[in-house]
């Protein structure tokens, strides 16, 4: 595998296992969130140069518009959250258990 | 022709004139059932009993009367037929005279009762179902008689409803002669369905009845004649008036079982297991209650133990294979019973209810009508020489002693004899003779023609009556003639040996102390501990039994614990043990999803 396809991976891996294991505060979560964005959109933009086809070309911009605004989501329901539960310590978003 | 006429149509006559107090009043208002009217009617009806007994001794006829025919299926049919033979002609006035005697006597003894005339009603119900019971030629009216006596038995010993001990006892004569219905059922049944008829008939081939139904017909004489296992019932039967204890469970209704015996006799002649088996009950029967009535102190308890152990020597003389003879101690013992509970009815009254006989004493001053004619009833029952009892029992014992069967039958029931004279001559010495025990202030008195008459009437037929019907009664089977000098002798000179012993007892209770309680004594206070150990452990065990099929099996395991409520309790062990990890943080869930993704990639891509 090339090398920079290898930095891609690890970077999705990391932060993805960033996402499953954040301690404390929800917003780590949601950065882990935007790093996996990210490494995704530089992969997506790689991608046609390897290729030589400007089939996917468009495909960076709209995955940006879209976790673009999944990003304000998230940001809104961290203030949200923030509002209710008082922080966005991750032990008081508990409201599931029995 | 005429013969047969006269015997249905006086027998049938008698049957109605009995039940006449019961209905007329129903009839027309001015037509009542006074006490002294009912007296007057069964004497009457006692009169005309005499003719069929006085044709029967004459010509030895009997005959069988068909009324009506229950046409059930067209196999089975059930009449209402009345057996007119040795047995039920020579019973009826026997039972009406021992009837009028009484009926007399409770005139005065329940004289202070408000329901009087009830009681009187319910002695003639009483009287009917027995009627019933030995003039039936099938087995249903049998059954129609035998149900009759044990449901008026029960309504009469409870008689005073008000006492926890009368409705205990009166539970306990219903439930005990239920577990002898039983039996009488089950041989109804086998009956019914073998030989196709309830006739009384004996089998059609000569060879041997099975055993089934003859152990079931024991059974139902075990329970009603009060036998050793099913027995408690005759002693708490005391509770009941005297006059009741009189009748019932002196005379009638206790013989009922040993009739029931006698009347299938046919079937029973051939079958030596049945035989064995009445011979050796009879004979346990009888010592057991006579040594139960050693250490009584309460006058009925004592005469109820007697009756008791007269029953199991009648349940004797059928193991021996002579229903004749039991009929007729049955006649005999009917006289001296009733005679005997007739004096202590009036001698608890004379001592104001007491009657407990270490409270009694020297009574032959001061009651000597009674205590006379108590005598002459304790030496009957002893069986002195050519008075009533003699006549029956000095057979039955000459017989046991010359037949070939086990000795421990003939020893217990010599045993027993010889008990009778001890306990016979105790009561007598403590009640009639010695110091007098009794309170100062008594209503002592028996000045009144309704007990005289009676009693000295009933001791008219203890000393004459064993000679009478002995005499005039065609034995079936010959007694035996020759035999050494001691076995003739031997109820004699055991008899004499139990009042030696008696007397010898008393003497000693008199000048030395003793130890109040031995072993022995205690088996014979208690009754042989039978009354706590069966009552309490058989009851709590069946219904803990039960209560452990119908509930913890049934109910609990297999509708709920097997289905929805063990499904539930198991997932809820889960779900308990698995709650503490559902945190509801989604760190958890996500940590496991990575988790599982990495083990994923690892096992499947070989990295």
């Amino acid at each position: 595998m090339l090398l920079h396809h290898w930095y891609f991976y690890s970077t999705f891996a990391l932060s993805s296992l960033g996402l499953a294991f954040h301690r404390t505060h929800l917003v780590s979560a949601l950065l882990c969130l935007e790093n996996m964005m990210l490494s995704m959109y530089i992969a997506l933009s790689i991608w046609p140069v390897e290729n030589q086809t400007m089939t996917s070309a468009l495909l960076p911009i709209l995955m940006l518009a879209f976790s673009a605004c999944e990003a304000g989501t998230g940001l809104a329901t961290l203030v949200a959250s923030a509002r209710t539960h008082g922080s966005d310590h991750l032990h008081n978003l508990n409201l599931l258990q029995c | 022709m005429g013969t047969a006429l006269i015997l249905n149509t006086s027998t049938l006559l008698t049957l109605i004139i009995i039940t006449s107090p019961l209905f007329t009043p129903l009839l027309s208002n001015t037509l009542t059932a006074s006490p002294t009217h009912i007296v007057r009617t069964i004497k009457m009806a006692f009169m005309l009993s005499l003719l069929p007994m006085a044709l029967f001794t004459y010509s030895g006829a009997d005959t069988v009367t068909l009324c009506w025919e229950w046409k059930l299926i067209t196999n089975f049919k059930i009449p209402l037929d009345f057996k007119i033979d040795q047995y039920s002609i020579m019973f009826s006035p026997i039972a009406l005279y021992v009837t009028w005697s009484i009926l007399q006597f409770a005139t005065w003894y329940m004289a202070s009762e408000p329901h009087i005339t009830k009681f009187f009603h319910y002695l003639l119900m009483f009287l009917t179902a027995m009627m019933i019971l030995t003039t039936a030629n099938n087995m249903f009216l049998l059954f129609i008689g035998w149900e009759g006596v044990g449901i008026m038995s029960f309504l009469l010993i409870g008689w005073w409803f008000g006492r926890a001990e009368a409705n205990t006892a009166a539970l306990q004569a219903v439930l005990y002669n239920r577990i002898g219905d039983i039996g009488l059922i089950l041989s109804m049944a086998w009956l019914a369905t073998t030989t196709s008829t309830w006739q009384i008939l004996p089998p059609t081939e000569p060879g041997t009845t099975p055993t089934l139904p003859l152990l079931g017909l024991i059974l139902a004489a075990t329970g009603k004649s009060a036998q050793f296992s099913l027995h408690p019932w005759l002693p708490a039967a005391m509770e009941g008036p005297t006059p009741v204890s009189a009748l019932l469970h002196s005379s009638t209704m206790v013989v009922a079982g040993i009739f029931l015996l006698i009347r299938s006799h046919p079937m029973l002649t051939n079958n030596q297991t049945a035989l064995t088996l009445c011979l050796c009950l009879g004979a346990l029967s009888s010592l057991f209650a006579a040594t139960c009535a050693l250490t009584q102190n309460d006058i009925k308890k004592i005469i109820a133990f007697s009756t008791s152990s007269q029953l199991g020597l009648m349940m004797v003389t059928i193991g021996l294979n002579l229903p004749q003879l039991a009929f007729l101690h049955i006649s005999t013992h009917a006289f001296f019973k009733a005679m005997l509970f007739l004096c202590s009815g009036s001698i608890i009254h004379s001592m104001n209810g007491e009657q407990d006989i270490r409270k009694m004493g020297n009574l032959q001053t001061a009651l000597p009508t009674t205590t006379s004619c108590m005598t002459i009833g304790n030496l009957a029952l002893m069986g002195t020489p050519f008075l009533a009892g003699f006549y029956s029992k000095d057979p039955i014992i000459e017989s046991l002693n010359t037949s070939y069967l086990n000795a421990w039958a003939l020893s217990l029931t010599l045993l027993a004899t010889m008990f009778t004279a001890t306990y016979t001559t105790r009561m007598t010495l403590m009640v009639q003779t010695g110091p007098t025990r009794v309170s100062p202030v008594n209503p002592t008195n028996e000045n009144d023609p309704a007990i005289i008459n009676s009693i000295t009437r009933l001791a008219a037929g203890s000393m004459l009556a064993g000679l009478l019907i002995s005499s005039f009664t065609l034995p079936i089977k010959t007694p035996p003639m020759t035999m050494p000098l001691t076995t003739k002798t031997t109820a004699i000179i055991v008899s004499i040996l139990g009042l030696i012993l008696a007397l010898e007892l008393l003497n000693i209770s008199n000048t030395l102390t003793k130890p109040k309680q031995t072993p022995w004594a205690n088996f014979s206070m208690t009754l042989g501990y039978f009354n706590p150990l069966t009552h309490r452990i058989s009851s709590s065990l069946s219904l803990g039994n039960s209560q452990k099929l119908a509930l913890s099996l049934v109910d609990l395991s297999w509708y709920k614990k097997i289905g929805p409520e063990g499904i539930a309790s198991l997932q809820q062990t889960i779900t308990k043990s698995s709650t503490s990890m559902h945190t509801g943080l989604i760190k958890a869930y996500l940590g496991t999803f990575a988790l599982s993704t990495i083990i994923l990639i690892l096992t499947t891509t070989h990295l």
